[in-house]
């Protein structure tokens, strides 16, 4: 296992979202789950938390994450992600997704 | 009908499209971690929601408890956590007397956790038990491959019913497990067919071992849900020694045949073939199961 955090820049958060919390992903081989929260402070940056099965890949993970706090509005969210040997691929999407169904809700 | 095959759907989707829309409310929901010890000291990933998303929704205006496993997070299997989760879910219905819907994926126990896991499950059985013996029905959803085995199998069948798909299997022993011990020629558990005809929702239906055989979809399986919530029955002696009767028959009956279209056969389905085709409702039509 591998543990790390960081917070990364971002511009803020709409002041309205969907809902408080969302979930996208399940922890299954190749596969990871993102939970995004709002409420973080402070609220230019975007704080994140990764657990991830497989060591090594840190550089990979701080670039994927950074590009999706430069390209979204996600200051003021808590990142949290559980991780079982995802592609960077796919991590973006699944950030996209939380992120989505935060803002806009479940469709 | 959406479109949508329940089978295909995450546990998260099944829960908000079995209940009414906007009426799910998670209880421990993600954001409060609570997640398992003991995959975190073994280095294996753990999930926030431990595998099972539980809450209380409803259907049809009624109110009910309502769990989903999540079979891709270790096979949707039973840690301690999971399981309390369950344990907790049935125990507030019997307080409340609401019924409770389980809908399952899971092998059974986890094994990093084997003990706390198969504690759990026996807990989670008085919990049910304790429902019934109040007549608050409770029933469990069997509509993936993943299915209902081990424990969880045991657990399904102590539920007042079982609504399962064509997908859907249910036994204690998996298939590959039946193969170790017995061997390739006893059971091949590579022989799709033959692992559906004897474990899978149609030959379940027949053996009435599942109350309800319904389409691959959300709405399919919310209307049995609805027909089924209304009724409950306690265990009693009477109703344990009835049920040992029928497996003393079934057993008599198909004992020692290999072949599992005798099994079919026995329990009325005449074209075999058209049964083979049909799912849901047509199938049972087919097969005019004697109940």
């Amino acid at each position: 296992m591998e543990k790390f955090a960081k917070a990364f820049p971002s511009k803020p958060l709409p002041s309205k979202t969907a809902k408080p919390w969302a979930l996208a992903g399940v922890v299954g081989s190749g596969n990871l789950e993102v939970l995004v929260e709002r409420g973080g402070r402070p609220t230019d940056t975007m704080q994140c938390h990764v657990e991830t099965s497989i060591p090594g890949y840190k550089a990979s993970w701080l670039a994927a994450l950074a590009d999706f706090a430069h390209h979204y509005p996600a200051g003021g969210t808590k990142v949290t992600i559980n991780d079982q040997g995802a592609p960077p691929v796919l991590v973006n999407l699944r950030l996209r997704q939380a992120y989505d169904h935060l803002t806009k809700g479940d469709k | 009908m959406s479109g949508v095959l329940f089978h295909e759907q995450t546990a998260r989707q099944r829960i908000a499209s079995l209940a009414d829309a906007g009426s799910f409310v998670e209880l421990l929901p993600p954001p409060e971690r609570i997640t398992s010890p003991y995959l975190a000291q073994l280095g294996i990933p753990v999930s926030f929601d431990d595998g099972i998303v539980i809450g209380h929704a409803k259907i049809g205006g009624k109110k009910i408890y309502l769990a989903a496993q999540v079979g891709q997070f270790v096979g949707g299997a039973v840690g301690e956590i999971h399981g309390a989760k369950l344990t907790g879910l049935f125990k507030a219905a019997a307080r409340d007397k609401v019924p409770c819907v389980l809908i399952i994926e899971s092998g059974g126990v986890r094994l990093h956790e084997g003990s706390s896991g198969e504690i759990a499950i026996a807990e989670t059985m008085r919990a049910i038990f304790e429902c019934r013996a109040l007549k608050v029905p409770t029933i469990a959803v069997i509509a993936t491959d993943i299915g209902a085995y081990g424990g969880i199998g045991i657990l399904s069948t102590c539920c007042d019913y079982r609504i399962m798909t064509e997908h859907g299997r249910l036994g204690i022993s998996g298939p590959i497990v039946i193969e170790k011990w017995m061997g390739k020629k006893a059971y091949d558990s590579a022989n799709r067919a033959l692992v559906w005809k004897t474990s899978g929702g149609k030959t379940k239906y027949l053996l009435g071992d599942a109350d309800a055989l319904a389409h691959d979809s959300p709405e399919a399986v919310r209307d049995a849900i609805a027909r089924l919530l209304t009724k409950s029955s306690a265990v009693s002696l009477a109703s344990v020694k009835a049920r040992q009767k029928d497996l003393e028959k079934r057993l008599k009956k198909f004992g020692t045949t290999d072949d599992p279209d005798a099994v079919w056969k026995g329990m009325g389905v005449r074209d075999i073939g058209a049964a083979s085709l049909a799912s849901g409702p047509e199938f049972a039509a087919l097969a005019k199961r004697g109940k």
